[in-house]
């Protein structure tokens, strides 16, 4: 049942890389890769179970964290321009 | 296993698109993609330790990094006249590294040389120790002068970054103070 | 049948539902991004993977965890943590998105927007 679970995934996985190869805007890629990193967090924590280890829901777990830190650093630069300031600059 | 070879197969084309790719801005979250792609690979290959580097640095750290040079360059990638000597450069250390692969030991090969060199003894001695995780034993115990070094210079780093940022959200730059769309939006 | 036998198949077939549905909910968000025509609407068919999709799955594996506690509270963790920060990210994204000019309905950036907090 993991394994079908794991095709369902991988699935996604293709198609959310289609969107961000194809774009067309910038916002499209982030929200692409976004889905990516969660169907990321997904696949290992399920192919922990499909293998029998489910220590990997430490990795799955930091994963997730990193994900989320680094489309709020990808959409801050986006915002402002650059990584320091908060407020609005110049549009990149 | 068929898992691992659609992930191959689908970071060649991943690999294909971000050398294709002429915004930059793109290349950069086609990297983070690519990034977890291997990751999640080294995952199921069971080198837990080098994918959760792989995570950090390549999807984390390198992301934000190539965005903070965008932001001081330009986000287009320039179309400049074909150059032979980088391609031949890449190729050459490309059929060095295939080259290098062909003495490597086969995947899972029980008789490979680095299983019979001291890992039997760390992972007797993990058990001795009552340790259950054999990499923390390596870490903290067997390396544990080697590792409170690293961590030392870990906090290090950190302290520095953390002076560095803070200083400049303190210090307004009085160049930004000029320009016009900053001065109306300055709340602190 | 003795009734630990009933039980493990009843939290089989369980969890074969819950993965089937995380699985399912997952791809329809995945084809909603490729398919939907704008990216407001590609925003909401992701955050269909992010909350279904993972709550689903995560309910899944929780019923194959054999009660082990460690694994559990991994899961529960993970899914709270992913709950919590996918629709964050999303909505700063849609956020993000807006301030840089683009109009609702179709996908051109209109440059007199732009910045407009």
């Amino acid at each position: 049942m993991f394994a079908v679970c794991m095709v369902g995934l991988l699935i996604t996985m293709v198609l959310a890389m289609v969107r961000a190869i194809a774009g067309p805007t910038v916002f499209d890629r982030i929200l692409a890769a976004n889905a990516f990193g969660t169907q990321t967090v997904l696949m290992i924590a399920v192919s922990g179970f499909l293998a029998g280890r489910p220590e990997w829901l430490d990795l799955a777990l930091v994963y997730a964290l990193m994900n989320f830190i680094g489309v709020i650093a990808v959409l801050k630069f986006v915002r402002f321009g650059n990584l320091a300031s908060d407020q609005p600059g110049r549009p990149t | 296993m068929p898992i691992e070879a659609l992930l191959f197969v689908l970071l060649v084309v991943l690999a294909l698109a971000i050398a294709h790719m002429r915004d930059l801005f793109a290349a950069a979250m086609l990297f983070s993609i690519f990034s977890l792609l291997s990751a999640g690979m080294f995952t199921l290959m069971d080198a837990v330790d080098v994918a959760f580097t792989e995570a950090a640095v390549g999807a984390g750290i390198s992301t934000v990094l190539i965005l903070g040079t965008l932001a001081l360059t330009s986000n287009e990638e320039r179309n400049g006249p074909f150059r032979l000597t980088p391609l031949l450069v890449c190729l050459g250390l490309g059929a060095t590294l295939i080259y290098g692969t062909r003495d490597l030991p086969v995947y899972g090969d029980p008789g490979a040389v680095v299983h019979h060199h001291v890992a039997p003894e760390y992972i007797e001695g993990s058990h001795n120790i009552h340790i259950p995780n054999v990499v923390t034993t390596v870490l903290a115990s067997y390396r544990g002068y080697d590792t409170f070094g690293e961590t030392t210079v870990v906090f290090t780093a950190g302290l520095g970054v953390l002076l560095l940022l803070g200083g400049a959200a303190r210090r307004r730059d009085p160049e930004e103070e000029a320009a016009p769309q900053a001065t109306s939006e300055v709340t602190s | 049948m003795d009734p630990a036998a009933i039980l493990a198949l009843v939290i089989d077939a369980l969890s074969w539902a819950f993965l089937m549905g995380g699985a399912f909910f997952c791809v329809v968000s995945a084809v909603g991004m490729l398919r939907m025509p704008d990216f407001y609407t590609r925003c909401h068919a992701a955050g269909l993977g992010d909350t279904m999709g993972v709550a689903l799955i995560f309910i899944g594996l929780g019923l194959q965890a054999d009660g082990d506690l460690m694994v559990l509270i991994k899961l529960a963790f993970t899914w709270a943590f992913i709950w919590i920060t996918g629709p964050i990210a999303t909505h700063a994204l849609v956020k993000a998105a807006y301030a840089r000019g683009f109009a609702i309905e179709d996908n051109t950036p209109t440059a007199g927007a732009a910045h407009a907090d």
